[in-house]
Parts: structure tokens; C-alpha cells; sequence
């Protein structure tokens, strides 16, 4: 049904896919694997015809796929349900499902609700057809999109992450109406983090890793540790900056008890002085919205505190006060100011330190710039330089220059911090990071790459569904502990 | 709430346009005469127009601030083409060379947006310098006349009512009829809303923002004729259309953001500040109030249709807070 030959996809100098061949058959699930930036995303952009292949085919039901043309793909018989959703929230669940289906499935306009119920009943979906969907539960929303993609009739239907917002019985209702579909013959593509239903559910397994396809297998031949090894493989080699090991009992620094926001909660969790916590997680499970609550960019309610303090989290502001510092992960859109040069991105911040009768002193900003440019090394023509014209690695040292500037930081939190940065670059900003703890700086790193935060961080907590599923520390801590915790495999058979 | 949202700015603007006649009828007997009523609906008739293709624009989540340099365009074209001399057959090409303008120009914006990615705020001020700089080269002082059988074709009205007036409340209604009842017109609020999803459904979000601004630029083109047949002359300066334009689509009920909006209410909109503009002079008032009035009236307007919301977000806000403080209140005993 779909059939993918030697596809390539190269996004600048990171090569995404390297000749990945990939087919789904009429009547068959087959899962697709693999860590956070190991290539799905991009492989299902290519499916979908939202990305061209820079070399590879696609075919679709047997047919060529000759451009990049998403609604060429929809002709051909390809149905996606997104992992973020194709809803307008504003329109009704009637509407939405009226829109999504192909001219020769539509009712009559003035019949469109009552179609529309009848849809949601044959998918035994409790909704109200007249509801806006913006009034919609995350759980109803994402149900919702696998109901508007199976109504198009696809021969092939991928299915992008479709379980982050459920909880086990809706994952139940979700499988079985996809199995229902697959016995009808069409093909499934179902890409997941969550091993355990990706095994109960496929009849195939495909890995990737770093872009590269690691095979496909029978899922009945294959079990969760032999799909984290294929995911991980060889660990590669990096430094890590040494923990101090000794451990001494230090002050808690952050304490947070209930809290809750959109799509996380309710979280408890307390972070010592000098600790490096690392949050891991399958992407969208609500980690980077606890960060963001934590600094006030969204508001929670539950309360936290830090420093013995409550902590204020109206506002960025009223965080930044408090001594609480976002390293925000969308680096060129949140943290830094492209066009503008290396030493303005530095000292924005902290301008009135060199404020002298209303000018500024230009030769001790400069002096503050230099220094951190060597302590974080910082590679460029000049500090006058934009920092748009530095390299992905530099760019985010910049970004990371913040903390440092400020004497009265108490908690960083870290999203993404090694982002795009190659491994050299990588070791200078772990070690800045720990040298900022061994201050008594409490740190929390959100990370995608597990090998990451077990050499970091002190301790890490996995997150799962906006909940903190699991916490591992000690000796426990190592890569492939973390990746199992972000796979399920412990979690799920608790709560299964 | 979402039906309450949809009718609020057409009886709003019922209410205002009655509740200001009925004023004037009282205290002024010149207001209530067939001469004037007449005189209204003529005068209503370029901005109802040029603001119901700008509801277009606004639909599909943009703006075109450059109507009003398109309908100087048109009038100063209108001046060329349309002249007292010329037979009938000349006129109807003349005609169709000013609706020839008003296409070219939304073609053009639309690539700009489009093809370009271009804000539509950007791209359209760039179309007014260029369209307001031609006319000038055109006619750089007031000149050559508008065929008086034209201006006179344009005017023919039954009683008091212009032929014309009918044919834009017609218009209205049949675009709020498609906007909410078909499927395109579903379509198109879907892409005024979120681009992103529509896309992702499969809906042409392309060729409906391009066609969006080609109507627009197009009933700009139409609101033209009408300009030409009041000043009946090429003049290079036709008063500030852009923003009245997009004043009467927000009264109307049009969203900045995209998506939200009414012909009907955008026509009747239309008719409620050109009744101001009527009324003002028969009180002796200075005009300045009119242009002051308009002004206020939007913030209150732009306040009011997002008061649903703004409710929505207030009380939600507050439910945080008192949740904060009732987990305060119950810790603080215990610490």
C-alpha cells in the first residue's frame, strides 16, 4: 500500500534519513521506532507529501508519487492522523469532520450534523457533534483525529504518536477500532514511543536510528529490551564533566507540590541545591509546560517554592526575581535576538550593571563579554558579530551565557541545552552547567537524548502522560534504564 | 455563546442605525425626507462596497489597506474611459477597464502574499504607494468628466432606493448564506482560522487566500464606479477608505484574526457611519466629531464581540487564584 525506496532527507549539514527503504502492506500494522530526532518525523513528512525526498521514491496503492503535494498523497489513498492534531478549534466537531472527508463521502451541507453524530456513533465516540473543539478534553481531541482520518477511507493510514494524551482504556478503544480497519485491508503505519503498545498492536517492527533504518522485524519475534538495543545501539562515546560523587546532604532549593497546568500534573518534586535533575521523556508528555509553569511563561495552579520562599510564577518577571532562569529550547524564536551581535545577546539582561550616568561603559561590558566567551568558548570572528552568523553550538553558548551573568540565580531550568550542537561544543556546555551547580545552583534539564542525561545529571525523572512516572538515580542511572522508563515497559505493566 | 457571538454586531449595528434615525427624525425634519434617505444610500454605497471585499481579506486572516488607492485608481481610469463622448459599446469596454484595474491589483497583492509570503499589511501599503503614485501621474489636479449617462445609470433608484442598493443588500445576504451554509464557505472560515489544520485536512488554503484578495481588490474596483459617479470627475484624491473599510467590517463582526465576520453586518456597519456622516451637518456639527465618534465606537465594539471570551478568560483566571489561595489558606495552619 505504501512503499518507501531508498528515501534521503538531508535538512542542511544534518542528514535526517540515509537511504531508508520502508513498505506497509493492505491489512497490516507496522510500527515505526525510534529515539526523539531519530528520523520518523521526517519519514512520515515524506509519506504525506509535506517534504520532498532529496533522493527515493514514494509510491501510494501502487502509484508513483511524482511532488511534493500533501493533497496528491490524500488522492492516492493516504490518511495521517497528525501527533498535533488538524483541528480548527474554533469550528464545531461537526464541521471538522465534515471538512476532513473527501467531496464524494460529504453529505448535503444541511444534513452535515446528523451525519456527523451518526459518524461519532458508529466510532462510539461520546461527543457532542455541535461542541467547538477547542471545548474538547486533549483525550476526546486526539480520538477525534484518528476518527477523521479513518472517514477519509484511506488504503494506508499513518498514525503519528496517537496515544500520547490517552490513558490505558482509551488506548484500548483506540487499538481496537485500528485493528478493526487492518482485517478490512488497509495498511497501518503506526509510529509510537510507547514499546509495549507498539508490540501488542504491530505485526511488523521498522527502527530507525540517527536516520538509518536498523531493519524491520515480526514483531512476534521481537521483545521491548531487544527494540531499545536496536534504538540506542552502540552507545556513542562522550565526556561528561564528573559528578561529585560524595554526595553530601545539601538544602532542598525548589519544592513543588501539586502542581498543575495544561497538560501536566499534578507534580511533586523537590530539586537540593547543587543537584543537576534531568526530565526525560517522550516528547509532548507535558515536560517542557512543568518547565515553563516553573517560570512563570504559563501559569499552573499547586503551589512551589523555592529558597524556602513560595515561588511566584505569575509572570516571567516575577520568576526571573525570584532567581528562577528559563534557558528556553526554541532558541532562535525565545532566547536570542538573531541579528543582533554577540555582546548585545549577552548583556540585554544585565545592562544597568554598566549603566554610568545614563551611558554605557562600554570597555567593562566588554571586559564581562570576554571572560564568559572564554569560560564558555565561545567560537567567532568577533563579539560584534551577529549572533545569526555563529553555528548552531555557539549560538546556544550565547543562550547559555545568561545564568552566568546573573549573581542572584537560584534554579536554571534547561530546555534542550545541547540542541543542535555538535559533540565538542557539547562537553564545554555540560561542564559550564556543572560548574554553575557545584555553585549551589539547583539546574533541571529537559532532554530528548537519554545517554545525555545520564551523564549529567544527577538524578533524572521520566515523565508520562504530564505525570512523573518514575525516578532513577544512583547506580540505577544509565541510558538504557532511562530509555526503558520512556518506553513504558515499567510503567504500563503497573498500570495496565 | 457561539450563536450569541454571530448576532450580536448585526443588532448592535440595527439598534445604532435606527436608535441615531430616530434621534434625528425628532429633532431634524430635513433627516426623514425622500431627498435625504435617498441621498443616504447612494452616498453608503462605495463604502459598503470596498468593505465587503475587505471582509474577504479579513476572513482569510489579512488586511488590504490598499482599496482606497484602488478606487482613486478606478475614479482617475473612470476619467479616461468613461468620458461624456464616447457610445455605448466604447463605455462598456471603459467599464470593463477599471474592473480590469481592480483585477490586476488583486492578483498582484495576492502573489505578494501569497507566492512572496509577504505580511498583507506590508505587501498592500507597498500596492497603495504605487497605485497612489500612478494616479497622480495621471491626474495630477481634478480633470476630465465622467459620462453623465453613466453617473445617471448608476443612480437609477425605485422611490427613494437605488437599484444599486438593493443589488448590495442582495449581495450580502447571499454571501452570508455562503459563508455559513455551504461548504466553501466553510472552507474558507476553516483557513481564516487556522491555516495550519486546513492545510493538513487537505483544503486548498492557497487559491482561497488568493481568490479572497482578488474580490476584495475587485469590489474595490466596483466601489470605484460608485466614487466616480459621486465626484464625477478624475480627481487623484478619494477620501480614507482603507480604514473606514475595516472599521465597518470589525462593527460588522469580522475578526483581525481570521476566520469571523459578516457581510450583512459589514453592509449594515456601513450604512451606520455613513448615517453619522449624514447626520452630523444637520445638527450644525463639525464633521471632526464624525471621524472621533467612529473611532471610539470600534473600541467599544472590538471590546464588546470579544467580551464572550475575555469573560471566559477572566473567570478561568480567577478560579486559579482562588484555588492558589484556598491551598494557601489550608497549608499556612499546618506550617
Amino acid at each position: 500500500m505504501l512503499s518507501l525506496g531508498g528515501v534521503s532527507k538531508a535538512f542542511g549539514a544534518v542528514q535526517a534519513l540515509r537511504d531508508v527503504s520502508f513498505d506497509c502492506r493492505a491489512g497490516e500494522v507496522h510500527a515505526l521506532v525510534g529515539e526523539n530526532g531519530s528520523g520518523k518525523s521526517t519519514l512520515l513528512g515524506i509519506a504525506s507529501g509535506f517534504l520532498a525526498p532529496d533522493a527515493g521514491t514514494v509510491e501510494i496503492g501502487g502509484r508513483r508519487r511524482r511532488r511534493r503535494s500533501p493533497a496528491e498523497a490524500r488522492r492516492f489513498g493516504l490518511g495521517i492522523a497528525y501527533q498535533t492534531y488538524s483541528h480548527v478549534l474554533d469550528l464545531t466537531v461537526a464541521e471538522n469532520l465534515y471538512l476532513a472527508v473527501p467531496k464524494d463521502v460529504q453529505p448535503p451541507r444541511h444534513r452535515m450534523e446528523k451525519w456527523a453524530a451518526a459518524r461519532l456513533e458508529e466510532f462510539k465516540l461520546e461527543l457532542l457533534a455541535t461542541a467547538a473543539v477547542g471545548t474538547l478534553s486533549l483525550v476526546q481531541r486526539q480520538l477525534l483525529e484518528v476518527v477523521k482520518a479513518l472517514l477519509a477511507n484511506p488504503k494506508v493510514l499513518l498514525l503519528d504518536e496517537p496515544t500520547t494524551a490517552l490513558g490505558p482504556p482509551e488506548v484500548e478503544q483506540l487499538h481496537k477500532l485500528v485493528l478493526e480497519r487492518s482485517r478490512g485491508g488497509v495498511g497501518i503505519v503506526y509510529v509510537s514511543h510507547r514499546l509495549p503498545e507498539v508490540l501488542g498492536i504491530a505485526d511488523r517492527v521498522t527502527v530507525l536510528r540517527d536516520g538509518v533504518s536498523q531493519g524491520t522485524f515480526d514483531s512476534a519475534a521481537m521483545s521491548e529490551e531487544s527494540l531499545v538495543a536496536l534504538m540506542i545501539g552502540r552507545p556513542l562515546q562522550l565526556a561528561f564533566p564528573e559528578r561529585d560523587e560524595t554526595a553530601r546532604p545539601a538544602d532542598v532549593l525548589l519544592a513543588v507540590s501539586g502542581l498543575q497546568g495544561d497538560r501536566f500534573g499534578p507534580i511533586d518534586l523537590e530539586v537540593k541545591k547543587g543537584e543537576i535533575l534531568g526530565l526525560a521523556g517522550a516528547e509532548g508528555n507535558g515536560q517542557v509546560q512543568f518547565l515553563r509553569a516553573l517560570a512563570g511563561v504559563e501559569r499552573p495552579s499547586g503551589t512551589a517554592s523555592c529558597n524556602g520562599h513560595a515561588l511566584n510564577t505569575k509572570s516571567p518577571l516575577s520568576a526571573l526575581r525570584a532567581g528562577v532562569v528559563l534557558l528556553s529550547g526554541d532558541r532562535a524564536g525565545e532566547s536570542l535576538f538573531p541579528v543582533l551581535s554577540v555582546r548585545a545577546n549577552i548583556t540585554l539582561q544585565v545592562l544597568r550593571r554598566f549603566e554610568h550616568w545614563g551611558l554605557l561603559r562600554r570597555r567593562q561590558e566588554r571586559r564581562t563579554v570576554d571572560e564568559l566567551v572564554r569560560r564558555l568558548r565561545i567560537r567567532m570572528a568577533s563579539v560584534e558579530q551577529p549572533v545569526q552568523s555563529l553555528s548552531g553550538g555557539n549560538q546556544q553558548k550565547v543562550s547559555l551565557t545568561r545564568p552566568f551573568l546573573r549573581g542572584d540565580v537560584k534554579l536554571i531550568l534547561a530546555e534542550e541545552p545541547t540542541q543542535g550542537v555538535d559533540v565538542g561544543a557539547r562537553f564545554d556546555i555540560y561542564e559550564a552547567l556543572r560548574a554553575k551547580a557545584d555553585e549551589g545552583v539547583a539546574i533541571i534539564v529537559k532532554s530528548s537524548d537519554p545517554l545525555e542525561l545520564a551523564g549529567l545529571c544527577d538524578r533524572v525523572v521520566v515523565m508520562s502522560r504530564g505525570k512523573i512516572v518514575d525516578e532513577i538515580h544512583g547506580a540505577e542511572l544509565g541510558e538504557r534504564r532511562i530509555v526503558e522508563a520512556i518506553v513504558g515497559s515499567r510503567v504500563t505493566r503497573e498500570k495496565l | 455563546m457561539k450563536a450569541l457571538r454571530g448576532w450580536l454586531p448585526l443588532g448592535l449595528m440595527t439598534t445604532l442605525i435606527v436608535a441615531l434615525g430616530a434621534y434625528a427624525a425628532q429633532h431634524q425634519s430635513a433627516f426623514l425626507t425622500r431627498y435625504n434617505l435617498g441621498n443616504l444610500l447612494l452616498s453608503a454605497l462605495p463604502l459598503a462596497l470596498v468593505a465587503i471585499g475587505q471582509t474577504n481579506a479579513l476572513l482569510v486572516g489579512g488586511f488590504d489597506i490598499s482599496v482606497a488607492a484602488l478606487m482613486t485608481m478606478c475614479v482617475v481610469t473612470a476619467s479616461f474611459t468613461l468620458q461624456p463622448d464616447k457610445s455605448w459599446p466604447v463605455l462598456l469596454a471603459g467599464a470593463l477597464a477599471v474592473a480590469g484595474v481592480g483585477f490586476a491589483t488583486g492578483v498582484f497583492n495576492a502573489t505578494l502574499i501569497r507566492v512572496l509570503r509577504l505580511p498583507s499589511i506590508i505587501a498592500t501599503l507597498g500596492t497603495l504607494s504605487i497605485l497612489e503614485g500612478a494616479s497622480l501621474l495621471l491626474r495630477d489636479h481634478p480633470e476630465g468628466f465622467i459620462n453623465p449617462n453613466v453617473i445617471d445609470a448608476l443612480n437609477t433608484s425605485v422611490s427613494f432606493v437605488p437599484y444599486a442598493f438593493i443589488g448590495v443588500v442582495v449581495l450580502a445576504v447571499v454571501g452570508d448564506l455562503w459563508l455559513y451554509r455551504t461548504r466553501t464557505g466553510l472552507a474558507m472560515r476553516a483557513v481564516g482560522l487556522d491555516e495550519t489544520s486546513s492545510r493538513r485536512v487537505g483544503l486548498a488554503t492557497g487559491r482561497t487566500v488568493f481568490l479572497a484578495f482578488i474580490i476584495c481588490s475587485l469590489m474595490a474596483s466596483v466601489a470605484g464606479f460608485y466614487s466616480a459617479a459621486q465626484v464625477q470627475i478624475g480627481s487623484p484624491i478619494i477620501g480614507n477608505y482603507a480604514l473606514e473599510s475595516i472599521a465597518a467590517a470589525v462593527l460588522g463582526g469580522a475578526s483581525l484574526a481570521g476566520g469571523r465576520g459578516s457581510f450583512v453586518g459589514t453592509l449594515l456597519a456601513a450604512l451606520f457611519l455613513t448615517e453619522i456622516d449624514n447626520v452630523l451637518p444637520l445638527f450644525q456639527q463639525p464633521t471632526e466629531y464624525a471621524q472621533m465618534t467612529i473611532g471610539g465606537l470600534i473600541l467599544l465594539a472590538l471590546v464588546l464581540y470579544q467580551a464572550p471570551e475575555l469573560i471566559a478568560r477572566f473567570r478561568s483566571t480567577w478560579v486559579g487564584v482562588g484555588r492558589l489561595r484556598a491551598q494557601a489558606e489550608g497549608e499556612a495552619p499546618a506550617g
